[in-house]
């Protein structure tokens, strides 16, 4: 106000510049207001979604209370009829925790304290379907030890437990079940090609109780002719049940085309399940 | 055709029972089906014999052909030989790969360049187990095809097993090619022997049913305890006495078959503790005692004696660990100041 009133006793330019500054500021003022009601909008709309949250988790409070009550009613009144017996309910908890073994169980490394320690149990599957089970009977009253186990001899147990029972038995029983479940992995490829896919393997399937070194020699036809192909497989890391060296080899006097035939097929053992790849050059040939 | 040869595959052919003659000799594959349908089975086996002699006459068999033969007779019936088992032993923890025709290759040439004049066969089946033949001669005789040593081994495992005929000499030389063959660095023998090749197995394989305690719900097993249906005036006076023994026998023993040992042998070395008032031995010598074990199926047996009311249950763990500890035979030596007798040497 002590502007303008200077403003307006000097010269005609000081009105002009008075006027714009007047404006400037009622623009100001103006985006100011702006602000201030979309900021109070937005407090209101969040108000109003707090009020609308806290009236949803009141009502399943609510509900959740019924429930409880509803269970206790049941089973805090004896003299109603219709609740289920002291029995029942044993029975049903019974059930639940026997679920909940099962579940454990499934998981694939589920355990049992005994009188002197703890006895393990590694179950292993692959793909879906469930193998074979392993037991471990541990020790733990001076240091851990294993006291007898199932492990087949061929599995590096004595190496595994070196390096982590007495350390880190998580570590231990992970890397225990890495190695058995390669395994079972492995050796259930091996047996499904040698179950379901026979008439295409010439000769034995030349493998061992690792199942880590398979060699075969199988067919592959082109153009009414079968060429006969030698594949070696390596699987050289013992956690893994896909091979890292795979070597497809067709005879000297076989057709060119059948050399990127090989390296397809090779690509293919390395990448995918053993029985799976020969159902894909099943698929693709019968075509 | 030799006639050594020819003499074998006879030998060969009359030890297998007569109703078994030609299944085995299609396993072999020597002979098709349309020469095998020329023989007439039902005669007495002499004359099978000669007519399978013959046949093979014709196809021009050779050693390494009767020897499968052989192989495949012994694979089937295992039993007619005592097998012993040994352990090697390897420091480095190397990944095995084990290549089959590496480990026959290595094997051969360690064997005979130390004895040139031997008979070496192979047969692998479907359990990873390789069998080998061995028939043994000398720097300047020829193999003898009836003094054979046969060898089971399963690829990536510490244990071999072994049924050496008369000629214990060639042992050394035996054990050294396996273990070059196998990548290992050393091999002992274990206390262990029995007829049964497949418990055997079992035993070191961990194969036999062992009671792990678990969680996972098995089928709940009713046991031997007769149903209560029955004479109701018969009461159970000790039923509770019955169920401990069961009880502690299933612990001890596991549900499933035991594997089959003939004997178990304990050598004592104990001393001989009398009453001290009777003083009977002047000089305080270990008693000196063999006490073996002898039944058709040891373990089995073993099971069934507190059950039959003929030893306490639990049984001492001087038999109850024979599979565990994979042994049969025992050393029991004094332990100062320890109950005498209960030592077991490793």
């Amino acid at each position: 106000r002590g502007k303008m009133e200077e403003g307006k006793a000097y010269s005609p330019d000081g009105v002009f510049a008075h006027l714009e500054m007047l404006e400037a500021r009622a623009h100001e003022a103006a985006v100011k207001q702006e602000e201030m009601e979309e900021q109070e909008e937005k407090l209101a709309r969040l108000k109003a979604r707090v009020q609308e949250l806290r009236l949803q988790r009141d009502e399943l409070r609510a509900k959740v209370d019924l429930q409880q009550k509803g269970q206790l009613g049941k089973e805090g009144v004896v003299s109603d009829p219709a609740q289920p017996s002291a029995r029942a309910v044993l029975e049903w908890k019974i059930k639940s925790v026997k679920a909940m073994l099962q579940i454990f169980y499934l998981t694939g490394i589920s355990g049992k304290l005994t009188k002197r320690g703890v006895c393990f149990c590694i179950s292993t599957a692959y793909e879906g379907t469930y193998l074979d089970s392993y037991h471990l009977d541990l020790l733990t009253k001076a240091e851990v030890q294993i006291h007898r186990h199932s492990v087949p001899v061929f599995i590096p147990l004595e190496q595994i437990a070196k390096k982590y029972l007495q350390t880190d038995i998580r570590r231990f029983l992970s890397v225990l079940s890495d190695h058995l479940n390669a395994y079972a992995g492995r050796r259930y490829q091996a047996d499904q090609l040698q179950d379901r896919f026979s008439d295409r393997i010439e000769g034995t399937l030349q493998r061992n109780s690792l199942c880590n070194l398979l060699v075969f020699n199988y067919n592959v036809s082109r153009k009414s002719k079968t060429f006969p192909f030698n594949v070696r497989l390596l699987y050289g890391d013992l956690c893994c049940s896909l091979p890292t060296e795979v070597t497809v080899s067709c005879t000297p006097d076989a057709p060119a085309s059948l050399a990127e035939t090989a390296a397809a097929h090779s690509d293919l053992f390395r990448r995918v399940a053993l029985h799976k790849a020969f159902r894909s050059f099943s698929s693709a040939e019968g075509s | 055709m030799d006639v050594t040869v020819a003499e074998y595959i006879r030998r060969t052919v009359l030890k297998i029972p007569r109703d078994e003659i030609k299944t085995m000799l299609q396993k072999w594959g020597f002979l098709s089906e349309t020469q095998l349908q020329t023989v007439n089975f039902h005669q007495i086996k002499e004359n099978i014999s000669q007519d399978v002699v013959q046949l093979c006459e014709e196809n021009s068999a050779d050693i390494k052909q009767a020897a499968a033969l052989d192989i495949i007779y012994n694979h089937i019936y295992p039993n007619k030989r005592v097998w012993s088992v040994y352990q090697m032993n390897k420091t480095g923890e190397e990944t095995e790969f084990f290549d089959l025709t590496d480990f026959k290759k290595k094997f051969k040439r360690r064997l005979r360049s130390a004895l040139k004049n031997v008979t070496i066969n192979f047969r692998e089946y479907e359990d990873n187990a390789i069998w080998i033949r061995i028939a043994w001669g000398t720097p300047y005789t020829k193999p003898n095809q009836y003094k054979t040593s046969y060898v089971v081994y399963h690829s990536q495992t510490p244990y071999v097993f072994i049924s050496v005929s008369v000629l214990k000499s060639n042992l050394p030389l035996l054990c050294q090619a396996l273990v070059v063959a196998s990548n290992y660095h050393d091999i002992r023998e274990m206390e262990l022997r029995s007829h049964s090749l497949n418990s055997l197995k079992d035993i070191v394989f961990k194969r036999y049913s062992q009671n792990f305690q678990t969680y996972y719900p098995r089928p709940l097993q009713e046991g031997n305890v007769a149903p209560e249906s029955g004479d109701l005036r018969i009461i159970q006076e000790n039923r509770n006495e019955k169920e401990r023994i069961q009880r502690v026998n299933q612990e001890v023993f596991g549900d499933g078959p035991q594997p089959k040992l003939e004997f178990a042998q304990y050598k004592l070395e104990t001393m001989f503790k009398s009453d001290p008032k009777m003083d009977v031995l002047d000089e305080k010598e270990p008693f000196r005692c063999l006490v073996k074990f002898s039944s058709p199926h040891l373990l089995e047996s073993l099971k069934s004696l507190a059950p039959a009311g003929m030893a306490d249950a639990p049984l001492s763990p001087l038999l109850t660990c024979i599979p565990q500890k994979a042994r049969n035979y025992f050393k029991i030596r004094e332990k100062k100041g320890f109950f005498p007798g209960s030592f077991v040497s490793p």
